[in-house]
């Protein structure tokens, strides 16, 4: 299957609808500096995105004073010098081969930008749709365009709007009735570009009924990146009976700011595993919104976030339940070093339709060092009667007795403390099913533990 | 081989160890026994190099290299062995990639080239069967969801796996029943050689019907205060502690 992407080439011209944002803050001003926008080629992508553009040019860039943000101050890191921009960069094959999967789809996007010359899809099967928005047009990109925007149109993030207000391409992948992938589609995400870049990478996931899919999405930094916040939004739709297993893992220098935002929608029987491995990255923030609309549907959402230095990492997550007999499972881990700060707020919302809901929170971080700190903030919102819901979050240092036994037996203190945290980690990183991703990752883990 | 004199230790400020003086030499079993309170597992996590005790006098060398300048690992690296009394649950670290790593380790210090995969898996079998532990159990992350039994039953094993040439047991008879006592013991007396030596702290002489000690010693108020050989702990036994409190209780410190 061909896999191609179109260029657009010229800059866009604000005109019309768009007029009336030119002159509005920070929004106007990005919007006249992209080149290309998905509304470009549909119109009712472009009606949706004009309104986003509006409502985000009300709320403005988060910062402290919203209570969501008030420990992700984004203002300190995006501000409104920093450029609006497509994907354009080249980068060389040598700089992927490591970052390539074996017995996956890889499909490498620079930024926002799919490269299907660095990309390997051999293994992807007739039938699949995978690639960028534009691909394939006839047939796949209708589907994209009704979906776009339905798993997070009701969202008021403000960075959820800039995205979608901003949005120039990103990944696509349409798994059709029953068909079940069993070659995993990775997607390297290469975060790279000029000093003082925003990037709205716009991507998503339909996943029809009784389809299964595995997706692995690796964000890296590449060349000598400074000061590029990527306001990156993914929409993923689990229909009825479907099966999604989604791992993230980002893995950025410290030049790059990231925002990841992420709308599941889960329908009747469907399942999903979502696990969110955070391992570098001055500043990372992740939104993970899943809503479960169907009866006997079960959501996982995990997260591990191995922080040193400065580094900073901030998930949030929101679990709705809006059909009866539904579980949800959350784990969130941190290993926070040095000065670094972790941040974890979850939350449960139980409708009252969503009755016999089984839903589970819980958080555990580990503080390495001194001066390193951790916010974390469980909630539950419980409006049905009928429910199993709990959380649990503690924090603490390594067990002094463990470490102890483990020195007792000649491993020296900083091995012990190694394999205490290793084991710590493994919790996170054993729910990842896919056994050449979960190895990758787990060595990953070993060389931040050192 | 052991050579402990007038050991003093605290912890918190609290002086606990107040002069301790012993010596093990190769093949010799020795049983420290006492009343509760009175220094025993202090004495225990001294030898092997706890932090959270401080040493405030006294010597303890091992083979003649002065034990207090060196680090928990490197006593265990040169030869030492602490089985513990409540070993800890580590959820995750398997008992077999724990041990691999802790005999590369050692070896590494001691200038041996790590450990051939087949020849681990040899030793792990062999001593498996020496102390008649499940395959199972030491499958399993160390020690989690263990019984009492099953634990100390660890500690065993592993101390067969690495081959110290002194451990110290503290109170692994604790919270055994008599078959696990059996099996923990029988362990102790196949690995007893010419070569080893073995402190075992007890509080009472139960294990040491099984385990034949060459010395008994009594720990009270952080001092040795009477030593002797089996009969000693026979007539703990029969008498109980409160003689040995009432004759040192008025000791000046």
């Amino acid at each position: 299957m061909a896999l191609t992407s179109e260029k657009s080439g010229k800059k866009r011209t604000v005109a019309g609808e768009d007029e009336l944002f030119k002159n509005s803050g920070v929004a106007g001003k990005w919007l006249g500096e992209i080149e290309q926008r998905l509304g470009d080629t549909n119109p009712l992508i472009k009606h949706i995105q004009n309104n986003a553009a509006k409502e985000f040019a009300r709320t403005g860039l988060p910062g402290r004073r919203d209570e969501d943000y008030k420990y992700t101050n984004i203002r300190q890191y995006l501000q409104e010098d920093f450029v609006a921009r497509n994907g354009q960069e080249n980068i060389s094959v040598e700089l992927i081969k490591p970052l390539l999967l074996n017995n996956s789809v890889n499909l490498v996007f620079i930024n926002d930008k799919y490269v299907p010359g660095l990309s390997v899809t051999e293994n992807l099967p007739e039938g699949i749709a995978a690639g960028d928005f534009y691909f394939n047009k006839d047939r796949v990109h209708d589907k994209a365009a009704q979906h776009f925007n339905k798993a997070a149109g009701e969202s008021k993030n403000p960075m959820a709007l800039l995205n979608t207000a901003l949005a120039g391409n990103g990944f696509y992948i349409f798994v059709p009735k029953n068909f079940i992938l069993d070659v995993p589609v990775h997607i390297i995400h290469i975060i790279t570009g000029e000093v003082k870049s925003l990037y709205n990478p716009r991507n998503l996931v339909y996943l029809e009924e009784n389809s299964q899919l595995t997706l692995i999405e690796s964000y890296h930094t590449v060349g000598d990146c400074k000061q590029v916040f990527t306001n990156s939004l993914t929409e993923l739709f689990v229909e009825d009976n479907a099966v999604l297993e989604n791992y993230i893992l980002q893995d950025e220098g410290a030049g790059s700011y990231h925002s990841d935002s992420r709308f599941l929608s889960i329908g009747r029987g469907g399942k999903s595993n979502c696990v969110t491995v955070s391992l570098n990255g001055i500043i990372l923030r992740n939104d993970s919104n899943v809503l479960i609309h169907g009866e006997h549907a079960e959501a996982h959402l995990n997260g591990l976030f191995l922080l040193k230095g400065n580094d900073h990492t901030d998930n949030h997550t929101l679990v709705e339940h809006l059909a009866p007999n539904c579980s949800s499972k959350e784990l969130y881990k941190g290993i926070i070093g040095d000065s670094a700060t972790g941040v974890f707020n979850g939350k449960i919302y139980v409708h009252p339709e969503a009755q016999k809901t089984d839903a589970y929170q819980s958080n555990k971080n580990v503080l390495t060092g001194d001066k390193a700190t951790i916010d974390t903030k469980p909630q539950l919102e419980i409006y049905a009667d009928d429910v199993r819901c709990s959380h649990g979050t503690s924090t603490g240092k390594l067990n002094e007795e463990a470490l102890f036994y483990l020195q007792s037996r000649g491993l020296n203190k900083q091995l012990a403390k190694k394999v205490l945290l290793q084991a710590f980690a493994k919790e996170v990183s054993n729910t990842i099913k896919n056994e050449a991703f979960r190895t990758f990752i787990e060595k990953k883990i070993q060389e931040k533990l050192i | 081989m052991l050579e402990i004199k007038d050991l003093k230790a605290s912890v918190d400020g609290k002086q606990i160890l107040k002069g301790v003086n012993l010596t093990v030499n190769k093949g010799e079993v020795h049983a420290i026994m006492g009343p509760n309170g009175s220094g025993k597992s202090t004495f225990a996590s001294v030898i092997a190099g706890r932090e959270d005790y401080s040493v405030d006098g006294g010597s303890l060398t091992f083979n003649g290299k002065d034990m207090l300048e060196l680090s928990a690992d490197e006593r265990a690296k040169e030869g030492l062995f602490l089985a513990f009394q409540y070993p800890v649950e580590i959820p995750g670290v398997s008992t077999i990639n724990f041990l691999k790593t802790a005999i590369a380790e050692i070896r590494q210090y001691r200038g041996f080239p790590p450990l051939e995969a087949k020849d681990f898996l040899k030793m792990m079998k062999e001593k498996q069967k020496l102390v008649e532990i499940e395959a199972n159990l030491t499958g399993r992350a160390v020690n989690e969801g263990f019984s009492g039994g099953e634990k100390k039953r660890n500690e065993i094993f592993q101390m067969a796996m690495l081959e110290p040439s002194l451990a110290i047991l503290d109170e692994t008879d604790s919270g055994l029943d008599i078959d696990a006592l059996r099996i923990v013991a029988g362990g102790v007396n196949k690995l007893r050689s010419g070569e080893n030596a073995f402190i075992l702290i007890t509080h009472y002489q139960r294990l040491l019907e099984y385990i034949t000690p060459d010395f008994v010693h009594v720990l009270y108020n952080g001092r040795i205060v009477k030593s002797g050989t089996r009969e000693l702990a026979l007539e703990l036994e029969r008498k109980g502690y409160d003689w040995i409190k009432e004759e040192f209780s008025e000791m000046p410190v």
